[in-house]
């Protein structure tokens, strides 16, 4: 590997640093100079958070060979404040609240700062049009935009820059109130340390080897190539795991690297841990792994098609939960309807993509405790199944919560936490595995899709007689959350509304496909999606305003649940009530098209993308032949 | 994972030539490394391993522009975001803001060059159809011994099919040529999925210069892009404009022609429907811009029908 020496200054410092000669800056600022506050949250130019200032120009260090930094003036998240105190920008991302697990946040303060610099005048569509190369997957972007609206006006002097301290009196609701967060300076300032922000002496890199198959038998795996490679500190596969081996949030399933067989593409198959990345992936390259490819279920109709092939052996109808509700009598309450609707409705699998993808660092400390740091949203759950995984006795495990750069659902699954730890046992030295995006993409938790068929019989005058819903559940390769999922969306099926007669089936099946897992709703979005569009359905066929249909037919004080369970207190003809204000409901059936009802556009709707904030003006002045400034034009207004 | 055992920083044109015409098999030059960076990554073409990049960020020659006979001469490493910054090449090349602003976002557009564009010659690319549009003509150098000799080939000619183009061993891109277009209406239209950071489904540039009367098309130049293998000239349709007063008649005659050119086997219907409206949005957008007295339909317009 060659080298090259880059000198360079930082945040004010002049640096001086021998690194390998195919580094990124990104890897320069995080890996050698340990400036962690910008972030690798995609490493292909599409997210923003590694965003730093190059000779005053913001850009994409993940974009920007190392090499290039030589002689250039480098400005990143840290060298902001520096010694001082926080910014405008950062000190009302603090005030509003704009910052929630923080992954964006050292991205957006520079975006923010760039776009301030550039034009101290901005006007909110030009903040957004500079900010576009921003993601953020948790506060939202209206905190954000505030924030930036707010730091504009203490800059241009036009609000006073106590405002930045200062927080507005709580009305009488926190719903739409902006609240501190305590550890947002450590955010704003990009102090805070994520797993892959950790560095322990002597740690190790880990890689890890996946499946391309969606379903094959492991005929061999040779890792001497690998092993014998320099810098290669140990290759595991499932054949190292001393315990108990499988994970699961319900049922444990999955080996911590496939065993015997691979069930879906993207699955571990071996890890290595090396004394850098580099190594590590070319060991994982070296690794031979002959496969035996097996008939692939594709969809959850295949795999309870009969004679179907058998993912799990303990499983052999391939079903991972089947939850029922059955309530009344649904076949006299159809027989008592006026109206009865079918129809199906499907959704597709949906990755959380939080902006941090998954990474964690093991080791062995002094006492024999192997520990494990990660954005685990489960870490009570993962100690006890890594301590049946290892053989060890709990006390012997430790597992640490590091800050966790948004979860949403996804980061339930043990799905690498095992790996670490078998190589920081292996090795007895700290251990970290960092994904790259597509890694996370191809092997975490995703969405179930669904399928939900469903029947409601109805009288003339809008009340539910009867239903009929069956789900339908792609559960992907393991089990992870798919049974709390199903339980969930069989409790949440019929919607808010009191029927007397019900049959509910929920059903998540084995395929070849990603593992389905936890992701926010937990089964009620695919579920609600389905029950409210056969409201709006059944509204629109009884000619009836849609909120009087739900009024008709929703949860009250007393009402009994699919699931039995008497009500106590209810809220929906409120949420109902509150919605029909808020959206200025024009009553009808949701079909007729009143005064005030139009299909796009109106108060309050969000108006279309706009582009070249910038350059709009300038091409209006260009049309008027004169060259008034935007900001003048308006003034005349 | 990108990796490579050298990388050179040549300041001069001369320099980078002969590092060039010198480099191992499989080097690479590199300008704003946005396409070359993302594309060694897992799902694409995993972890590639080079000799050398050399790096034409640096040499002097390939900056800044020149203007001669109705062209302006880029110097390869333009950047996309100079084409909003630089007032100057606002003027010249009225369509290129538009081009720009929907391009990637401000970050990538410091450092993405037109160049880099061009010579990956993907069939999506945001930069070909203006290009074409400007009646593009690249300029191709290498050492020839000592001497520098230079060939130039028109942007049509130059890309030959996706990721292909007609550049030899030892060439590096050292100047695009485009048509200045003073007074003219420029626009660009692009569907992706969202606003910033989304590569086109489908693009179109347009270019409309109104005679003194501000009622006739003195020129319309129109390209679209991902749509076939390369950027498409839609010479039918300027014609069917040229010379003729404006009416929306006329316009929405020459948008339909566009369908016909229609050549990408994915999503083709789709893509046909969408050129149709994009091209009539495009051509009211540039028109605007031209300074068009008459009250022109906008795609929001179209929308609400
Ligand atoms: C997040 C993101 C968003 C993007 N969005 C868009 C978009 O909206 N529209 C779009 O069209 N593209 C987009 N791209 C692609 C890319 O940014 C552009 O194609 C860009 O113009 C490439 O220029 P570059 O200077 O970065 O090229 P590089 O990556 O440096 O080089 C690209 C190719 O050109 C060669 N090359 C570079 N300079 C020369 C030269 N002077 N002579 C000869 N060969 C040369 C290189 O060897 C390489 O083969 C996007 C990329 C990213 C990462
Ligand atoms: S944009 Fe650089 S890491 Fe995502
Ligand atoms: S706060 Fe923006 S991604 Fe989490």
């Amino acid at each position: 590997m060659s080298e090259t020496r880059i000198t360079c200054e930082v945040n004010g410092r002049k640096v001086a640093r021998t690194v390998a000669t195919h580094k990124r800056l990104l890897d320069l600022l995080r890996d050698d100079l340990n400036l962690t506050g910008t972030k690798e949250g995609c490493g292909a130019g599409e997210c923003g958070t590694c965003s730093v200032f190059v000779d005053g120009k913001l850009v994409k260090s993940c974009l920007v060979p190392a090499a290039r930094a030589e002689g250039a003036r480098i400005e990143t998240i840290e060298g902001l404040a520096g010694m001082g105190p926080l910014t405008p920008v950062q000190k009302a991302f603090h005030k509003t609240g704009a910052s929630q697990c923080g992954y964006c946040i050292p991205g957006m303060v520079m975006a923010a700062t760039n776009c301030l610099r550039l034009n101290p005048e901005a006007d909110i569509d030009e903040i957004k049009e500079r900010m576009g190369g921003n993601i953020c997957r948790c506060t939202g972007y209206t905190k954000i935009l505030e924030a930036v609206e707010i730091a504009r006006d203490v800059i241009a002097g036009r609000r006073p820059e106590g405002d930045l301290d200062t927080d507005e009196p709580l009305g009488d609701s926190f719903i739409g109130h902006n609240v501190r967060r305590i550890d947002a300076p450590a955010k704003v300032t990009g102090r805070l340390r994520y797993a892959a922000d950790m560095k322990l002496v002597d740690m190790l890199q880990m890689q890890v080897l996946r499946s391309p198959h969606p379903h094959a038998r492991i005929v061999s795996i040779d890792t001497s190539v690998a092993e014998a490679m320099e810098g290669v500190e140990c290759v595991i596969t499932a054949a190292d795991v001393p315990g108990k081996d499988g994970f699961g949030v319900f049922v444990h399933d999955q080996p911590i690297m496939a065993r015997g067989k691979v069930r879906h593409v993207g699955e571990a198959v071996a890890a290595v841990a090396a004394e850098d990345l580099l190594t590590a992936r070319r060991a994982v390259a070296a690794i031979k792994v002959e496969y035996e490819p097996l008939p692939v279920i594709g969809t959850p109709e295949d795999a309870i098609a009969p004679g179907a092939p058998v993912i799990h052996d303990y499983a052999p109808d391939n079903v991972v939960k089947h939850i029922p509700l059955r309530k009344g009598n649904p076949e006299a309450g159809f027989a008592e309807a006026d109206l009865i609707i079918e129809d199906s409705f499907s959704t597709q699998s949906v990755e959380h993509a939080y902006l941090e993808p998954e990474a964690g660092v093991a080791f062995v400390d002094h006492d024999d405790v192997v520990t494990v740091h990660s954005p685990s949203q489960n870490i009570t759950h993962h100690r006890h199944m890594l301590a049946d995984i290892l053989g060890l006795p709990i006390n012997k495990v430790r597992m640490v919560m590091s800050a966790v750069g948004g979860g949403f659902g996804g980061k339930e699954d043990m799905i690498y936490q095992g790996m670490l730890a078998l190589a920081a046992i292996r090795t007895r030295r700290p251990v970290q595995l960092n994904f790259t995006r597509e890694e996370s993409l191809i092997a975490s938790a995703k969405r179930h899709p669904s399928k939900v068929s469903y029947k409601m019989g109805l009288k003339r005058t809008g009340k539910i007689t009867a239903i009929t819903f069956d789900m339908l559940s792609d559960g992907g390769a393991y089990g992870m959350s798919s049974e709390g999922v199903m339980r969930k969306a069989a409790i949440l099926s019929c919607g808010p509304y009191e029927v007397h007669n019900l049959q509910v089936d929920t059903r998540a099946v084995y395929t070849n496909n990603t593992p389905s897992g936890a992701f926010r709703t937990f089964g009620g979005m695919q579920a609600q999606f389905a029950t409210e569009s056969m409201m709006d359905i059944a509204a629109e066929a009884l000619g009836m305003d849609p909120f009087e249909l739900r009024r008709i037919n929703m949860y009250r004080k007393g009402s009994i649940t699919h699931t039995q369970h008497r009500l106590d207190r209810a809220s929906l003809d409120m949420v109902l009530d509150a919605a029909e204000t808020a959206s200025r409901w024009e009553s009808g059936a949701p079909n007729v098209r009143g005064a005030a009802r139009s299909d796009m556009g109106g108060p309050d709707t969000r108006q279309p993308c706009t582009l070249g904030a910038r350059i709009v003006a300038e091409a209006a002045d260009l049309s008027q032949g004169d060259h008034p400034t935007k900001a003048s034009t308006e003034a005349a207004e | 994972m990108l990796t490579y055992d050298a990388y050179h920083r040549p300041t001069s044109l001369p320099e980078a030539l002969r590092l060039w015409r010198d480099a191992p098999e499989g080097s690479r030059l590199v300008s704003g490394a946005t396409d070359l960076l993302p594309a060694a990554r897992d799902g694409r073409l995993g972890d590639v391993h080079l000799p050398a990049l050399i790096d034409l960020t640096g040499v002097t020659e390939l900056r800044g522009y020149d203007f001669a006979n109705g062209h302006v001469a880029l110097g390869a490493g333009t950047v996309y975001q100079d084409f909003l910054t630089d007032p100057v090449l606002r003027r010249a090349l009225p369509c290129m803001p538009y081009v720009s602003i929907w391009f990637a976002d401000d970050q990538i557009r410091e450092t993405a060059t037109l160049a880099g564009n061009l010579v990956n010659a993907s069939p999506v690319a945001d930069g070909t159809p203006p290009v074409v549009a400007l009646n593009g003509l690249v300029e191709l150098s290498k050492l020839d011994g000592d001497a520098i000799t230079s060939r130039r080939v028109p942007v049509r000619d130059f890309i030959t099919g996706p990721g292909r183009t007609v550049i030899a061993p030892g060439e590096i891109m050292t100047r695009v040529f485009l048509d200045t277009c003073y007074g003219y209406g420029g626009a660009f239209q692009k569907v992706g999925q969202r606003r910033s950071l989304v590569i086109s489904v489908a693009c179109c540039a347009a270019l409309v210069k109104l005679d003194e009367s501000g009622r006739v098309f003195e020129d319309v130049r129109l390209a679209l892009g991902g749509v076939g293998p390369g950027p498409i000239r839609l010479d039918d349709s300027e014609r069917m404009l040229r010379g003729e007063p404006l009416s929306e008649e006329l316009m929405q005659a020459a948008a339909g022609l566009a369908a016909e050119k229609v050549a990408s086997r994915s999503r083709r219907d789709y893509r046909r429907d969408v050129v149709v409206s994009f091209v009539r949005a495009a051509l009211s957008e540039a028109l605007s811009n031209a300074g068009a007295k008459a009250p022109l339909q906008t795609m929001e317009d179209m929308a609400n029908v």
